[in-house]
């Protein structure tokens, strides 16, 4: 009893720790981006991978999450004759959920298990320590550049998911289903808000969902044990640090928000 | 390796490029943007006693296409009607000065605008002037109460005067159901009961004061609004020169026709005409 009462207390507290760690790990993060500034061309080489690299897997998503939505849509939407609606429900969803939160768990999926990997694997090899030993800063040459890219790269994902989500629904629904082409945008257009949907839903939610990502990825990189288990188990917690935190986000920033 | 590097360069800059070609596209195609003209426009104001459920930015439509939008919404500070400022493309410059500003209700459940019907006028309305014309907009219960027969309510202020009607079947007539003349609603059924010593029902009719020039021989009828309607209580005027007082009993009337009756009338009465005619056919 007691014994498993100490356990669990271990349990949240070594969790707060992990929390308290990683906040303070992001403090450090942004005070190393000036510093950083020198070592722009890495950001941009991690801009490379974690953005643009990213490309064909948030395309190709993006463009099936779109279809199947509208092909689920347009039959419910049959049953009352509301069909023209279809490609309105389908933006506004895009929007408002599913753009920056698939995107957001692909980009955890592609770009934050490889960022963990990455690290964690320098540290076990000691080339971090060889940089320390070079008088380079880890921090500002590894970690910021990572966590700047993945911050800038993440609203462009996201823009270019919901894009093809956009271009998918029309191509279903349109196309295919025979829903009117004017028809399907005009009540887009009608309902779809600038600043509450595309600002605040489909750009700020994946700024946020980026920050969050990136930093998680980082910071399993940097506090993992330095063997090949470690390895390992850092970067299956990314992924589950990263799903949790972002769904758990997007409710938190769906009330503020809307 | 400066080969390699220019490579990623050049695609990171392609992704940026990519990234931000499709928040242009978002935001500019398929958001409200895409509405919103950039021409120059010119305001119009317009005062309207009820705007229901009309937005800010909400489209203004002549003859159905789309000419501007609804600037802003407040109350007048003087009395309690709503200052609605709509801002009108340049290019649409020549709406009459006696032109009604409505506000209209796209389809059944759809969203509010304001519709402009031109007027007859020489003069054109000027930038930052005003139309003096407007309908407000309809509330839907109101429409749907006025279409079922319950609106229209009567002004009981001036009090009214009570009179009892005896039916053999009242149908599904409710307290409160109206009670008009020429269509017009003139009171409101004020009880319904059954009354034990004739079994028949007895249905108390509350009828304004301001119409106490109803003929003592006048009957009631209860009717039904429509197929599916709410029943009502119909007066037909009579003849007497007498006026009905506060008290007066109703000797003519005429019972609610109910459907199930009615349909049963209609398959009793017109199987056998059915069959004479075939047999009529046959000789």
């Amino acid at each position: 009893m007691s014994a498993r009462a100490s356990q669990g207390r271990n349990v949240a507290t070594n969790s707060l720790a992990q929390i308290g760690h990683c906040g303070l790990f992001l403090l450090t993060l942004l005070a190393a981006i000036p510093r950083s500034f020198r070592y722009l061309r890495e950001t941009i080489r991690q801009l490379w991978f974690v953005g643009a690299m990213s490309l064909t897997i948030i395309m190709v998503c993006g463009l099936f999450v779109g279809m199947v939505l509208m092909l689920q849509l347009y039959h419910v939407l049959s049953i009352f004759g509301g069909t023209s609606a279809s490609g309105m429900v389908v933006a506004l969803s895009v929007y408002r959920e599913l753009g920056p939160v698939v995107t957001a768990l692909l980009f955890a999926g592609r770009a934050g298990t490889a960022i963990t990997a990455e690290i964690g694997l320098m540290r076990a090899t000691d080339q971090i320590s060889a940089m320390e030993m070079m008088a380079v800063d880890p921090i500002a040459y590894v970690a910021t550049p990572r966590f700047l890219a993945g911050l800038i790269a993440m609203p462009l994902l996201s823009c270019v998911f919901s894009a093809m989500a956009i271009f998918g629904g029309h191509l279903v629904g349109v196309t295919w289903l025979g829903i009117d082409n004017g028809t399907f945008w005009a009540n887009m257009t009608a309902v779809v808000d600038v600043r509450t949907d595309i600002v605040n839903g489909v750009l700020l939610k994946s700024l946020v969902f980026g920050a969050v990502v990136s930093l998680i990825a980082v910071f399993q990189g940097f506090t993992t044990p330095p063997t090949s288990e470690g390895v390992a188990y850092a970067t299956t917690r990314t992924v589950v640090a990263s799903s949790i935190a972002i769904l758990a986000l997007d409710f938190v920033l769906t009330a503020f928000l809307m | 390796m400066s080969q390699a590097r220019s490579s990623y360069a050049i695609g990171t800059g392609l992704f940026i490029v990519l990234g931000f070609a499709a928040l242009a596209y978002l935001a500019t195609q398929t958001s409200s943007l895409a509405n919103v003209h950039q021409g120059d426009s010119y305001t119009v104001k317009a005062e309207f006693t009820n705007i229901g459920q009309l937005k800010e930015r909400a489209p203004v439509k002549i003859a159905g296409v789309r000419v501007g939008q609804v600037q802003s919404i407040a109350l007048a500070s003087d009395h309690d009607v709503a200052d609605v400022t709509l801002s009108i493309d340049k290019r649409y410059n020549h709406i009459p000065r006696d032109s009604v500003a409505t506000i209209f209700t796209s389809g059944l459940l759809g969203d509010q605008y304001v519709g402009i019907e031109y007027g007859q006028a020489k003069q054109v309305v000027a930038a930052g002037g005003s139309l003096a014309r407007t309908k407000s907009s309809q509330p839907l219960e109101e429409m749907l109460g006025k279409f079922f027969g319950a609106g229209g309510v009567v002004d009981n202020v001036g009090g009214s005067y009570a009179v009892t009607a005896d039916f053999t079947n009242v149908g599904t007539l409710s307290v409160g159901a109206p009670v008009k003349m020429a269509g017009v609603v003139i009171g409101r059924v004020q009880s319904v009961r059954v009354d034990p010593v004739k079994l028949n029902a007895r249905v108390v009719l509350a009828i304004d004061k301001r119409y106490n020039q109803i003929p003592d021989d006048s009957s009631a009828a209860v009717f039904t609004s429509g197929l599916i309607g709410s029943q009502y209580v119909a007066i037909q005027p009579g003849g007497s020169p007498d006026a009905l007082k506060n008290g007066d009993e109703m000797i003519l009337t005429q019972s609610a026709m109910q459907l199930e009756d009615l349909i049963g009338k209609f398959m009793v009465n017109g199987s056998p005409g059915d069959k004479k005619d075939a047999g009529d056919g046959k000789k």
